[in-house]
């Protein structure tokens, strides 16, 4: 059974949907939540933490419902990774990793250390004495104390350097809790998600096995998102369609940014799964919410 | 446009920055690329005279004018029109009381340049952005925008030269593109000067002419993109460039 799944989720602020109708779960092998600024993907994210509560759907930890799990269990087997910013900054980095210890166990923190990479001598260190990338380990450290199945994390290298970056990552592949990854950098997604939805306008536009939907597209936009990542001696990258236009409120949220939009686009797609119920040739686990999905595949 | 020599820039005795050699001809573009620390926005603001607590030595010519020695009337007169910088947040440059046509305005008049309506919709039109935006706030517009925007206005206060401190690195991709695209439309178009810090290697590498690698304040290659990306000689560029995920 997935650990964490949302059915049918919609969240808000206010009142106001900004994530609508989602239904995704935390399958093995890593989830990627892929998608730009304000497409919903922190939102989510924060509802699977239990930070949120959803307007209507469910989130499910297990066979319950998060309103009615225990709560005590869930932190321990869920716990969210941040970027570096939300240390403490008068706290030692070690008695910010012992507050998650019980107190017997609080020995323990020279061995987290370890495990990530650092030297325990580090741990008297508070966080601005340390470099961002150290940072970075010392709350993946926090995270892993209380042995979680499941870490949720929210862009953890993007403010990193590059040659970090590469470590941090390498540190989270070799990790064997399951992971949820929300970022806007793909390369970090193929690195380590097997499975990733693409989020637009707070919808999943998007779903499937992550070398597969990155390598072909289904969506007009996650197309035009993997052609606007720049490639080493490759071309520059490509604007496709209008990024400014603002996601449309009725029909297809991205009709009006897409190159590809008839008047069909005014109905909204219901999400089908490709290459019929089940999926084949290549097509399992792929589905998408275009009606004009058989034209970007072919494209 | 560009012209750079033993440019050495210290603070408090230490040596933060040191580039022997750099130059940016109109119509190219050349790259800094380097991590944190490395002394690569040091150097893109030292060529600006925006590092006025640094000991510096060496020589840099912007647009025909020594930074290094010239007035302060001198060193406004590069600064505001002939060479801009773009940093990576323009929003937070922008006065946020003022509609951003007041301010484009005010700058184009400041320098003695067109600063009628038209002018400034030109202006706003070569960077694809709809001449509305003039009407809005910083705060209503995006960060993309905000960056189109602070080209346009050095497009149109005359810049021969854009510094740019990681313009896009802010950006969604899709956003990125675009931007990007502007840049190298007014490259071939207007035989712009592009000298772009960047820690993003394989951006880099589709649009830069050139590219130095810093680290620890040093040059450590530098070269023809292709070259140095393709095949780099220094141990730091390949670990860059290996560690891009």
């Amino acid at each position: 059974m997935t650990l964490l799944r949302a059915e049918r989720v919609t969240l808000g602020y206010g009142g106001r949907p900004v994530v609508h109708d989602v239904s995704l779960g935390v399958t093995e092998g890593g989830v990627g939540l892929i998608g730009e600024s304000g497409s919903g993907k922190t939102t989510l994210a924060r509802a699977f933490l239990g930070l949120l509560t959803p307007m209507s759907g469910n989130i499910y930890y297990g066979d319950q419902t998060l309103k009615k799990a225990n709560l005590r269990a869930f932190r321990r087997d869920v716990q969210p990774v941040f970027q570096a910013e939300a240390l403490d900054p008068r706290m030692r980095v070690g008695r910010s990793i012992a507050e998650a210890l019980p107190r017997a166990a609080r020995a323990r923190v020279g061995e987290l250390l370890e495990q990530v990479g650092l030297d325990p001598a580090l741990a008297a260190r508070r966080p601005h004495e340390l470099s961002g990338g150290q940072r970075q380990r010392v709350v993946i450290a926090r995270a892993l104390a209380v042995g979680p199945r499941l870490l949720i994390l929210d862009e953890p290298t993007s403010a990193l350097d590059v040659t970090v970056q590469a470590r941090i990552l390498d540190l989270l592949a070799s990790l064997e809790t399951e992971r949820l990854l929300i970022t806007h950098n793909l390369a970090v997604v193929e690195r380590l998600c097997r499975t990733s939805h693409v989020l637009f306008a707070g919808r999943v536009v998007e779903s499937g096995p992550t070398a597969r939907l990155l390598a072909n597209p289904a969506h007009p936009y996650t197309r035009a998102l993997r052609d606007a990542v720049p490639k080493l001696g490759g071309a520059p990258p490509e604007a496709r369609g209008r990024t400014e236009a603002v996601p449309a409120a009725t029909g297809c949220p991205f009709r009006l940014r897409c190159p590809l939009a008839v008047a069909a686009c005014e109905q909204a797609p219901a999400p089908r799964d490709l290459g019929g119920a089940g999926g084949t040739g290549g097509m399992e686990g792929r589905r998408v919410a275009c009606h004009r999905a058989e034209d970007v595949l072919s494209a | 446009m560009i012209e750079v020599r033993d440019l050495k820039v210290r603070y408090g005795g230490r040596l933060v920055a040191d580039v022997p050699e750099l130059d940016v001809g109109a119509g190219e573009c050349v790259a800094i690329v380097g991590e944190s620390g490395s002394g690569k926005s040091t150097t893109l603001l030292t060529l600006l005279g925006l590092t006025p607590d640094a000991e510096i030595s060496g020589h840099v010519r912007v647009c025909g004018v020594d930074v290094l020695t010239a007035s302060p009337r001198a060193l406004r007169e590069i600064r505001g029109a002939r060479a801009a910088l773009v940093m990576q947040s323009p929003q937070a440059a922008l006065s946020p009381a003022t509609r951003l046509g007041v301010l484009m305005r005010r700058a184009l008049r400041l320098h003695g340049r067109d600063g009628s309506e038209q002018a400034m919709a030109r202006a706003v039109a070569e960077v694809l952005l709809d001449p509305e935006i003039l009407r809005r706030y910083p705060h209503e517009i995006s960060g993309g925008q905000a960056q189109r925007f602070a080209i346009a206005l050095a497009v149109a206060l005359g810049a021969e030269a854009i510094l740019a401190d990681e313009p896009t690195s802010a950006l969604d991709v899709t956003v990125q593109a675009e931007v990007i695209g502007v840049l190298r439309r007014l490259r071939r178009e207007r035989g712009l000067a592009l000298l772009m810090v960047s820690h993003d290697l394989a951006l880099v590498s589709t649009i830069a002419d050139r590219v130095l690698v810093m680290k620890d304040g040093a040059v450590v290659e530098s070269g023809p993109a292709a070259t140095v990306l393709a095949e780099p000689a220094h141990p730091y560029t390949r670990e860059l460039l290996e560690a891009l995920p």
